[in-house]
């Protein structure tokens, strides 16, 4: 199992005990009282028969508190994600806190800045970097690249997780997509993993189809799931903070009340995202103060409840360069979701907004996750590092620390050292060409992928995996969901590629 | 007396007041002022509204609610138009969507509003509209622009296989295409053959009165 960060201090609380049960009775009454539309059948089936009011020309489904509160407890408190490597399991909750990589459609070119979709090659290579990283612990290969030269729309989740799954051995992540999930269950399968997919819900108040069939897919087969918790302030929630918390928190239970429905101690995580809209652009402010204070909020919330977090503030900044406003903006949200309680953060590699991706970035943010790693560990006050004793031995100057044992024996534990920040003395830098964390960080990667080889699949595993991608291009080509002209260039990308 | 009631009918939409100005608009009729003037003086308040929203000074849940007030306020003026056999005629017509798998429908909902404001013809297809019926609305509606709305990656690229519909249904040349959302850009619109492509609702309602030339 990987442990990631452990928490070893008390979690950030912005709200007061009175205040989060204010929240929380809202919610309540938001869900008994207005309800929530769930555009799924089966679903509201299962709701009706449990009690809850249901309006079926609406399709609006009306929760009674009781049911909800019963749901809420028997959500259970963590989960495992497997990962193809036993070693690389995820314990997720509590207070162990782990990264994953943002998310960003494109490929975006260091020089230029500019956009481009991704090629297999480079999608391969920040797979291979996102394995080597220390601080990715869910190395996530399909909510990155989403946009893929040669491969047709409907297949790109699955190549992605396929190529993720080919370039590391961490725990994946999957979503859903047009039945993609028919296939992603029998890759999970086959490889012994359970991908911990994340599920859209629309604010307000709106479960759409898809997510509902994909989650009734994915509880039975026993994966645990994410259903995203995902509200733009001002237009589809209040803009005030504590009102789209209330309506933030009421999609957490709709959840919760639907997974335990389906299979009572079903695992699921929340995955949230609560952020004002622009006022003068209308698009999500991603990387502001309000989506950390949401994040931090939300994430006391589902403490309370003991469900695992996956807080989306600071996983993305509206930046379109790798800058000092992408840095500022991505380091607080992770820091302060990291102090308040969230388990998965979502993070390296990912800006202006999910558009870009690129692993210069992921090794830049993993340093950030290794120094809120460092924060998180606190300060150790035992006999031993107190030093008392060696306080007294060493005296005042001519005294020092440099050579005692002491120092050589805490010094790795006590301090972090980033990996690719400039801390060069002045005239060290001048000597080296004045490198940059940017420039160090684009040597790391030249490094890593010369270097690092990820243990491949097995044979056995490939020609599994290849058996079920290939049904699942018949199943799209049949159902027309891959044009002729597509078909094409796909074939010959991926015979390039052989 | 016909002033004032045409200055509180700006003053409605200036207050973002939706039923006011719908009131003020009947009571303009039942006074006898001219439909087309009392719309005048609407499109000229929204488009003071538009300028300060411009300049920074308003923002965009004002826009919006002003456009909704114009909005409250015009099926009452058209009917009088109708009525007494007036032509007043629509800037152009456009058909919007959310595209399929696609569930966001506050962007496209913005546009919509804005662009009822500015004159046009809107029909609202609604949000994870199948490539299908993206078609059927153009040759059944044949509107002047299709407005497609994506806002996850993932149905960035349904836009894609919109385009493509619409060029194997042989109707592609009859429409301007448009698309807009977060997750996309100019080089991406280009690249799926739409005619042009703004993140924005305000900046989308300019883009089509330039593809328009009005």
């Amino acid at each position: 199992m990987l442990k990631g960060f452990t928490r070893q201090y008390k979690p950030l609380d912005l709200l007061t005990e009175e205040e989060t049960e204010a929240i929380h009775r809202g919610a309540l009454y938001v869900l008994e009282k207005t309800g929530m539309r769930v555009e799924h059948d089966r679903a509201l089936r299962l709701y009706a028969e449990h009690g809850c009011r249901v309006d079926w020309e609406a399709r609006r489904v009306r929760i009674p508190s009781g049911l909800v509160e019963e749901c809420l407890r028997q959500v259970p408190s963590g989960y495992i994600l497997r990962a193809r490597d036993p070693d690389k399991d995820l314990m997720v909750g509590g207070n162990t806190v782990y990264f994953m990589q943002g998310m960003g459609m494109r490929y975006v070119d260091l020089d230029t800045w500019e956009a481009r979709p991704a090629t297999i090659q480079e999608h391969r290579e920040a797979m291979i970097v996102a394995d080597a990283l220390e601080n990715v612990h869910l190395a996530d290969g399909v909510f990155f690249y989403m946009d893929r030269q040669g491969i047709p729309p409907v297949m790109v989740m699955l190549e992605n997780l396929v190529s993720g799954l080919r370039h590391s051995t961490k725990a994946e992540q999957f979503g859903y997509q047009k039945d993609c999930e028919i296939f992603a269950i029998q890759i999970a399968q086959a490889l012994g993993i359970n991908l911990n997919p994340e599920l859209d819900t629309a604010s307000p108040l709106t479960l759409y189809g898809g997510s509902v069939e994909a989650a009734f897919r994915y509880v039975e087969a026993g994966i645990p799931i994410q259903p995203c918790s995902s509200i733009t302030m001002g237009a589809e929630g209040p803009v005030t903070l504590a009102g789209s918390m209330v309506l933030g928190v009421a999609i957490v239970m709709a959840w919760a009340v639907l997974t335990q429905l389906i299979r009572p101690g079903a695992p699921m995580s929340i995955q949230h995202g609560l952020k004002p809209m622009d006022m003068q652009r209308g698009s999500p402010r991603f990387g502001s103060p309000e989506y950390a204070l949401t994040g931090a909020a939300m994430n006391q919330m589902l403490r309370k409840y003991g469900i695992p977090s996956c807080p989306g503030s600071g996983f993305t900044s509206t930046s379109k360069k790798i800058d000092f406003q992408a840095g500022y903006e991505k380091a607080m949200g992770a820091l302060l979701s990291a102090l308040s309680g969230g388990n998965l953060l979502i993070f390296q590699g990912g800006s202006c907004a999910e558009l870009l991706y690129h692993p210069v970035l992921s090794i830049l943010d993993d340093d950030v996750a290794g120094w809120i790693g460092r924060f998180l560990q606190g300060i150790t006050v035992t006999d031993e590092t107190l030093a008392i004793d060696l306080i007294n031995q060493i005296g005042p100057i001519p005294g020092h620390y440099l050579s005692a044992a002491h120092t050589r024996e805490w010094m790795r534990r006590e301090l972090f050292l980033p990996k690719v920040a400039d801390l060069e003395p002045y005239a060290a830098w001048i000597r080296s060409g004045k490198q940059d964390a940017m420039a160090l960080a684009r040597k790391r990667m030249e490094q890593i992928l010369a270097t690092h080889q990820p243990q491949p699949l097995t044979p056995d595993q490939e020609q599994a995996i290849e058996d079920i991608l290939k049904e699942a291009r018949n199943y799209y080509r049949q159902r027309g969901l891959i044009s002729d002209a597509e078909w094409t260039t796909y074939m010959r990308t991926l015979e390039s590629q052989i | 007396m016909q002033n004032l009631i045409l200055e509180n009918l700006a003053r409605a939409l200036k207050d973002y007041d939706a039923q006011a100005a719908a009131r003020w608009a009947r009571t303009a009729i039942e006074q006898g002022i001219a439909p087309l003037q009392a719309l005048e003086t609407l499109t000229e308040a929204i488009r003071e509204v538009g300028d300060a929203f411009a300049t920074g000074e308003c923002f965009l849940p004002e826009l919006v609610s002003a456009a909704e007030a114009m909005q409250a306020a015009m099926p009452i003026l058209e009917q009088e138009l109708h009525r007494t056999g007036v032509a007043r005629g629509s800037v152009g017509k456009v058909v919007a969507g959310t595209v399929a798998g696609d569930i966001h429908n506050i962007g496209k909902s913005m546009l919509c509003t804005l662009l009822v404001a500015d004159g046009f013809e809107v029909i609202d297809l609604g949000i994870d509209v199948p490539t299908d019926r993206f078609v059927e609305a153009v040759r059944q509606h044949q509107p002047d622009v299709l407005a497609m709305s994506a806002l996850l990656t993932i149905t960035a690229l349904e836009q894609r296989n919109v385009i493509e519909a619409l060029k194997e249904a042989g109707i592609r040349d009859q429409v301007k295409v448009v698309v807009g959302g977060g997750a996309i850009n100019e080089q991406f619109a280009a690249s799926i053959g739409a005619d042009g492509y703004d993140p924005t609702a305000p900046g989308g309602v300019k883009l089509i009165r330039q593809l328009l030339g009005k």
